[in-house]
C-alpha cells in the first residue's frame, strides 16, 4: 500500500504567492451531488447496482429507482436520463417478451397472441427483472452524467493507484474518438480501392482483413512509438507522482462510503438468506 | 530558461536493433555543443531516425538493440542512465504530434505538466515549469485547448513544450516538420529559431527541408547508410555540389544558383539578396 | 479518358463544419492538376467527392459528363483512384504482391491479367522485385510508394494522389514526379494535393489553390505563382517558389521553376 496522501488538501491553506494553478485546470465541480468525492459517487452507484441486483422482490429495484431519481433530481441531470432510458429498450424488450411468454413451468395464463401465452408468473417475473436493469442503468447513467472521468482518474490516482494503470483507463477512454477517426481513415482507403460496403452481405464481410488489418497493425506500430514517447516524458520515473487536482473529500463522506457500502453488502445477505421483511 | 551547459558525444557510435542483419549505424562520431544547432540530413531508411534515439540514448535503454562505441553527455555515459534520468537530459520531438501527446490530458497545461508530475516534483515547481514552457513557445493562448483538437503546427509546439517543461540540456528532433502544412512548418520553424537563439539548448534536428536547416543550423552533417558522409558549417555542407548524389535535396537558394551556373548565367546582382545566405 | 465536372459544389460535414462552399472546377481529360491549400482549406474534402466517399451537400460532381448521384463508391472506384496520405491506414496484406492485387481484384480481374497489372504496377514505382516482401518491412517512402502502385493497379482513368511527397526524399519525390509523368502520358488524368509548392509547380500543368472551402486561384504554375497573385498566396499563408521571386525581381516575367527561370534569363541575355 502507498504511503498516506498527508492531509486532506480541500483542508490545507495555501501559502501566500504560492503558484496557483488556473481554473480551467482545476475544474472544481459545483453543485450538492457533483461536488461530492468522485469515490463517495463511485461507491454509490455500485451500492445502488448491488441493491438492485442482489435484493430479491420489488423493494430493492423500486427503492433504488427512488433513490437515484431523486438524486438525478438534486444533481439537476434528469432530463439526460432519457438518453440512458432509451439504451435500455433492446434488453428491456426482450426480458419481456421472453419471460412474459417463455417463463417455464408458470400455468396462470393471462392472455393469447397467437400461439404463444402470457403467464402472470412470467409478467410479474419479466416486470421486477425490467426494473432491476433500469435501475441499475439509471445508477451507471447518474454516475456517468455527475462525474467526469478526469477527476475520477484524478482522485484515484491521488489515493495512489499507482500510475500505470490510472495511465491505462485514462488514455483508454480517450484514445476512442482516435480509433473513431483511424478507423474512418482506413474504411475510406479500402473502399477507394472498390472495397463493397454498401453491397450484399456476404460483399461486405469479405472486408473485415482490409478493414481490421491497418487497424490492429496500425495500433500495434504506435505502440512503440507512444512507449518511446510516454519513457521521453519521465514516466517511469520511481516516484510518486505529483497529484495536481485533489477533489474535497471529508471525514463525514469517509463514514457514508462505508455506511452505503457495507450496507449495501448487508442488505443482500439478508436477503439471500431468505431473511429480507419487505416485498 | 536554465543556462545549458556540457556537450552531447557520440565516439564512434555503431549500433543495431534487437534482433537485425545489419548495423543501422557504423562508427559515428558526432558532437553537439551547448548553444548549437546540428542539421541531419539523408536519404530515407539512411540511419537518420535511428541516430535521434541513439543520441537522446534511448536506443538502446528503452529501445533494446546493441550499441558499441559510447554516447556520453558531460562525459556520462547514456547506456547507465534510467529512461527518466535521460528525459530530463536530453528531450525528443517525433514528426507526429498526436502520437506523442500523453492522451490523457484534457488541457495543454495538463499535458506540459504530464512529465513533471511524472518526476513527483512539487506542485508550485511544476506549476512554474509549465508557466516558463509555454512562455518560451509563445503558445500561453493554448493552454486551456484539448490537446487533440489543434491543428499540426500548434500540436507540434505543445509536444515541443511538454518536452522542455522537463528542461533538457540537448534536443532532438526527428522530422518535426514533416507531417505539417505550410503554415505549421513555419510555426515550428520560427519557434525552433527563437529557442535556439534565446536559451542555450543545443538542438540536433533532422530534416528533408534543407530550406530550414539553411536558417537554423551551424553544422549540418550528411547520413548515408548508417555512415556520416559529410560534416561541417551549415552553408559548406548544404551548398556542396555532391549533395544529390548523396541523394539529398539542396535548399532553394543552392538550386537556383546551380541551375543559372549550370546554364552558364551569371547570377544577376538584383537577386543576391534573394538568394545569399540566411543569417542565423 | 474521363472529364471531371464539380458544379457549384457545396459540402458540411454532420458537425456543421463548412468544409466546401460554392466550388467550380472543370478538369478536362488527361490534365494535370496540382491542389494546394492549408489543412483546413477543403482539399481532401474535394477529393473525396469524386469516388463518392462524400455526396455533396449542394450541386452535382459529374464523371465522363454524367452525374455521380448516388452510385456506389465500389463501382466508382472503378473510375476515380485515390492514393491517401497514410500507408499505414491502407496496408493489411503479408506480402508486396497481395497488397497491390487487392484494387483491381475487387474490380473483377483474375489470372494473368491480374498478374500482369500488380506487375506493371510495381514496377512503375520502382518497387520492382519486392513481390514476396511484407510490407511492413519496407521503409515509410517505399511503403507510400506500395500504396500509390496499389492505385495504378486498378488502372483508373483518373488518379489522384494525396500528398504524395510528404515525408518523402529525394529519390522518393523524383520517383513520384515519374509516375505522375508515366500516367500523363498514357492520357490519363493525374491530380495530387501536396505542401510542396517545387513539387507542384515543377510537375503539373495546372495549379488550383484553396482556401476556407473555395478555390482562390487557378491556373498554370507561371499564373497562379505571379506576382499579382502574391498577395492572395500570402493570405493563405503560401509562398511562391524561390525562383518565382528571382524571377520577378529580375523583371522576366513569372518563372515557378529553376527551368523557366534559366529560361527567361537565357532569352534576355
Amino acid at each position: 500500500m502507498r504511503p498516506d496522501p498527508g492531509p486532506d488538501p480541500s483542508v490545507a491553506i495555501p501559502e501566500p504567492g504560492a503558484a496557483v494553478l488556473p481554473a480551467y485546470v482545476l475544474r472544481v465541480p459545483t453543485g450538492p451531488y457533483r461536488a461530492l468525492n468522485p469515490l463517495t459517487k463511485f461507491v454509490i452507484a455500485i451500492a445502488s447496482a448491488v441493491v438492485a441486483f442482489g435484493v430479491r422482490g420489488w423493494t430493492g429495484p423500486l427503492s433504488i429507482l427512488v433513490v437515484t431519481a431523486a438524486i438525478a433530481l438534486i444533481a439537476g441531470v434528469s432530463r439526460s436520463l432519457r438518453r440512458f432510458v432509451l439504451a435500455t429498450i433492446p434488453i428491456v424488450a426482450s426480458i419481456l417478451l421472453v419471460n412474459a411468454f417463455l417463463y417455464p413451468g408458470a400455468t396462470d395464463v393471462l392472455f393469447r397472441v397467437g400461439p404463444f401465452a402470457a403467464t402472470g408468473t412470467g409478467v410479474t417475473v419479466a416486470l421486477q427483472a425490467v426494473l432491476r436493469v433500469i435501475a441499475f442503468a439509471l445508477s451507471v447513467a447518474v454516475f456517468s452524467l455527475t462525474t467526469a472521468t478526469d477527476d475520477f482518474l484524478a482522485d484515484l490516482e491521488r489515493r495512489g493507484t499507482g500510475r500505470r494503470l490510472t495511465f491505462v483507463i485514462g488514455s483508454a477512454i480517450r484514445t476512442i474518438p482516435t480509433m473513431g477517426s483511424r478507423a474512418i481513415e482506413i474504411v475510406e482507403a479500402q473502399r477507394a480501392r472498390g472495397l463493397d460496403t454498401e453491397g450484399s452481405i456476404r460483399r461486405r464481410l469479405r472486408g473485415i482483413v482490409p478493414l481490421a488489418g491497418p487497424m490492429v497493425f496500425g495500433s500495434l506500430g504506435e505502440v512503440e512509438e507512444r512507449t518511446i514517447a510516454l519513457e521521453a516524458r519521465a514516466f517511469s520515473a520511481p516516484v510518486r507522482r505529483t497529484a495536481m487536482r485533489a477533489l474535497p473529500d471529508s471525514s463525514t463522506q469517509r463514514a457514508l462510503r462505508w455506511v452505503v457500502g457495507l450496507g449495501s453488502l448487508v442488505l443482500v445477505a439478508v436477503s439471500v438468506a431468505g431473511r429480507f421483511p419487505l416485498p | 530558461m536554465s543556462v545549458a551547459t556540457g556537450t552531447l558525444r557520440l565516439s564512434g557510435a555503431t549500433y543495431r536493433y534487437a534482433g537485425a542483419r545489419h548495423d543501422a549505424l557504423t562508427g559515428v562520431d558526432l558532437e553537439l555543443a551547448a548553444g548549437s544547432v546540428l542539421g541531419v540530413v539523408g536519404p530515407n531508411e539512411a540511419g537518420k531516425s535511428t541516430l535521434c534515439l541513439v543520441a537522446a540514448g534511448l536506443a538502446p535503454v528503452v529501445v533494446g538493440g546493441r550499441l558499441t562505441g559510447s554516447v556520453t553527455i558531460d562525459g556520462r555515459e547514456t547506456v547507465g542512465m534510467r529512461p527518466h534520468e535521460l528525459a530530463q537530459r536530453c528531450g525528443i520531438l517525433f514528426q507526429d504530434p498526436q502520437a506523442q501527446l500523453s492522451g490523457t490530458a484534457s488541457t495543454v497545461f495538463e499535458e506540459l505538466a504530464f512529465g513533471p508530475c511524472n518526476l513527483g516534483l512539487p506542485l508550485g515547481d511544476v506549476i512554474d515549469r509549465v508557466e516558463a514552457s509555454l512562455a518560451t513557445l509563445g503558445i500561453a493562448a493554448l493552454a486551456d485547448r484539448d490537446p487533440a483538437r489543434l491543428s499540426g503546427g500548434q500540436a507540434q509546439l505543445v509536444a515541443l513544450a511538454a518536452i522542455l517543461a522537463l528542461r533538457p540540456d540537448f534536443l532532438v528532433l526527428d522530422e518535426p516538420t514533416s507531417q505539417l502544412d505550410p503554415q505549421g512548418t513555419r510555426l515550428v520553424g520560427e519557434a525552433l529559431r527563437d529557442l535556439a537563439r534565446e536559451s542555450r539548448t543545443a538542438i540536433l534536428v533532422v530534416e528533408h527541408k534543407t530550406s530550414l536547416l539553411d536558417q537554423l543550423a551551424d553544422r549540418v552533417v550528411v547520413i548515408d547508410h548508417g555512415r556520416i558522409v559529410r560534416a561541417g558549417p551549415s552553408a559548406e555542407v548544404l551548398g556542396d555540389p555532391a549533395l544529390v548524389e548523396l541523394g539529398v535535396e539542396p535548399p532553394p537558394r543552392v538550386r537556383v544558383r546551380a541551375a543559372l551556373a549550370g546554364a552558364g548565367l551569371r547570377t544577376p546582382d538584383e537577386a543576391d539578396q534573394l538568394l545569399a545566405e540566411p543569417a542565423r | 479518358m474521363i472529364a471531371i465536372e464539380v458544379r457549384r459544389v457545396g459540402f458540411t460535414y454532420p458537425g456543421g463544419v463548412r468544409a466546401l462552399d460554392g466550388v467550380d472546377l472543370s478538369v478536362g481529360p488527361g490534365e494535370t492538376l496540382g491542389i494546394i491549400g492549408q489543412n483546413g482549406s477543403g482539399k481532401s474534402t474535394l477529393v473525396r467527392h469524386l469516388d463518392g466517399l462524400l455526396r455533396p451537400t449542394e450541386g452535382q460532381i459529374l464523371l465522363d459528363g454524367s452525374v455521380v448521384g448516388r452510385r456506389h463508391v465500389a463501382e466508382l472506384a472503378g473510375l476515380v483512384g485515390i492514393a491517401f496520405q497514410d500507408p499505414n491506414r491502407q496496408i493489411f496484406a503479408g506480402r508486396v504482391r497481395t497488397e497491390v492485387a487487392f484494387g483491381p481484384r475487387n474490380l473483377g480481374l483474375r489470372g494473368a491479367e491480374l498478374d500482369r497489372r500488380v506487375t506493371e504496377a510495381l514496377d512503375m514505382v520502382g518497387l520492382a522485385g519486392t513481390d514476396e516482401e511484407n510490407p511492413y518491412d519496407l521503409g515509410y517512402s517505399r511503403r507510400k510508394l506500395l500504396s500509390i502502385a496499389s492505385v495504378l493497379a486498378m488502372r483508373t482513368p483518373i488518379v489522384v494522389l494525396d500528398e504524395p511527397t510528404t515525408g518523402q526524399d529525394l529519390r522518393g519525390v523524383a520517383r513520384v514526379r515519374s509516375v505522375v509523368a508515366a500516367i500523363a502520358a498514357e492520357g490519363r488524368t493525374v491530380i495530387a494535393i501536396s505542401h510542396d509548392m517545387r513539387f507542384v509547380a515543377e510537375t503539373f500543368r495546372r495549379v488550383v489553390v484553396m482556401r476556407a472551402g473555395k478555390i482562390v486561384l487557378d491556373g498554370t504554375p507561371a499564373q497562379v505563382f505571379a506576382e499579382a497573385n502574391w498577395p492572395a498566396l500570402a493570405e493563405t499563408y503560401l509562398e511562391p517558389p524561390l525562383a518565382a521571386r528571382v524571377g520577378a525581381r529580375l523583371g522576366v516575367g513569372s518563372t515557378p521553376t529553376e527551368a523557366s527561370l534559366v529560361q527567361a534569363l537565357t532569352g534576355r541575355a
